[in-house]
């Protein structure tokens, strides 16, 4: 038996791993989250019945998967889950987020617009990463927590950003270990300072920015909320205190060196009462 | 289409600089309503006529009849397909 040991969101997470196996993929996933934390506030048993591979915790049924990809899924996902239940405070958005000094941007977008794929190429630009799924808002300060698990690219990115060898490839995807991020790792909480609505047009040839109003950057977001229930006003109103305090913006992503680009510009271009720390 | 439109009840609705943020719980829906459609959503109280809102909205934006009343039944039409009305 192997312990796991994470800590997130001031939250700890304890996971018994049965074999080897199972504690690899979650150390490659979660590694940057180790650490010997006390009392578990999440207690997990994961390991392998024959072929597939089972998640257990107590108060739900045991998840079963078929492979090492749709193991983390499944493991991602629930913890998702229960630390939204844990955090109930904090504002869930589904994000990635990255941060230049002490100012953090979230890159926000439904699954398969290209959000992890422009995070990681923005860490090649000296953006530091804070998160890639997952964007918890301290709504009283508008400080962005880190949930510093492994980048997941769906896909492998363009040639001009490559893999780091140490990339754990499953079915599902590729894992980038948050510690071999190439502009490294974001201090956090940091202070938001924009939000980026990602959308990807396979036709489009060069990428375009557009700033948004408030009440459309308030849809926007609260379409991309994990936990907006859990908030007064059905999180209506979270949703337009975090997009009125913020930059917002539609990226309509194309090359990625030129979205990359096209997005340094901009955050360099907000004006400083923008830019200042919260 | 009613002759006094009425937003449901259940809606929650923010004025944010002018534009409306109206989120529907029973659908799952959250919608932005530009400025003349955000007029339109406010005078839906089930007593102006939809005369009355085209009224208050040439001399609100200063438009004619013609495009007052186009733009009150497209907006209503609009609240109606996305089931944002009391049904009459």
């Amino acid at each position: 038996m192997y312990t796991l040991t994470l800590k997130t969101l001031d939250r700890s997470i304890r996971v018994n791993c049965e074999e080897s196996e199972t504690r690899s993929l979650l150390t490659a996933a979660y590694g940057h989250m180790e650490d010997d934390a006390g009392p578990a506030d999440l207690h997990y048993t994961v390991g392998r019945d024959g072929a597939r591979f089972f998640i257990r915790r107590e108060g739900r049924e045991v998840l079963a998967a078929p492979d090492d990809g749709m193991f983390l899924a499944l493991f991602d996902a629930d913890i998702a889950i229960e630390l939204q239940k844990l955090r109930r405070d904090l504002y869930f958005v589904h994000a990635a987020v990255l941060t230049v000094g002490d100012s953090a941007f979230m890159l926000a977008a439904q699954s398969r617009s290209g959000k992890s794929t422009v995070c990681w190429a923005l860490s090649h630009y000296g953006f530091r990463y804070l998160s890639d799924e997952l964007g918890p808002v301290d709504l009283k300060t508008l400080r962005i927590h880190p949930f510093t698990r492994a980048l997941m690219l769906k896909t492998n990115p363009s040639a001009s950003y490559p893999l780091p060898a140490t990339t754990l490839h499953t079915s599902r995807g590729c894992y980038v270990a948050a510690a071999d991020m190439p502009g490294g790792i974001g201090e956090g909480p940091a202070s938001l300072i924009a939000v980026f609505f990602l959308r990807y047009d396979p036709e489009g040839r060069e990428p375009s920015i557009r700033r948004i109003s408030v009440a459309e950057a308030a849809v926007r977001l609260y379409a991309n909320t994990l936990n907006a229930l859990a908030h007064t006003g059905d999180g209506l109103d979270a949703a337009i205190w975090i997009t009125t305090a913020t930059a917002c913006f539609v990226l309509l992503t194309a090359d990625l060196t030129a979205t990359c680009a096209l997005l340094t510009d901009t955050l360099k271009e907000l004006p400083r009462e923008e830019r200042r720390v919260q | 289409m009613a002759e006094h439109p009425r937003r449901r009840s259940d809606i929650s609705a923010r004025l944010v600089e002018g534009e409306m943020v109206v989120l529907d719980r029973e659908r799952d829906l959250v919608h932005q309503l530009n400025l003349t459609a955000t007029f339109i959503w406010d005078r839906c109280d089930g007593q102006c006529t939809t005369q009355e809102i085209a009224r208050q909205l040439i001399d609100a934006f200063d438009v004619d009849p013609r495009t007052a009343e186009a733009s009150v039944a497209a907006a209503l039409q609009q609240f109606e397909r996305l089931g944002l009305l009391e049904r009459a």
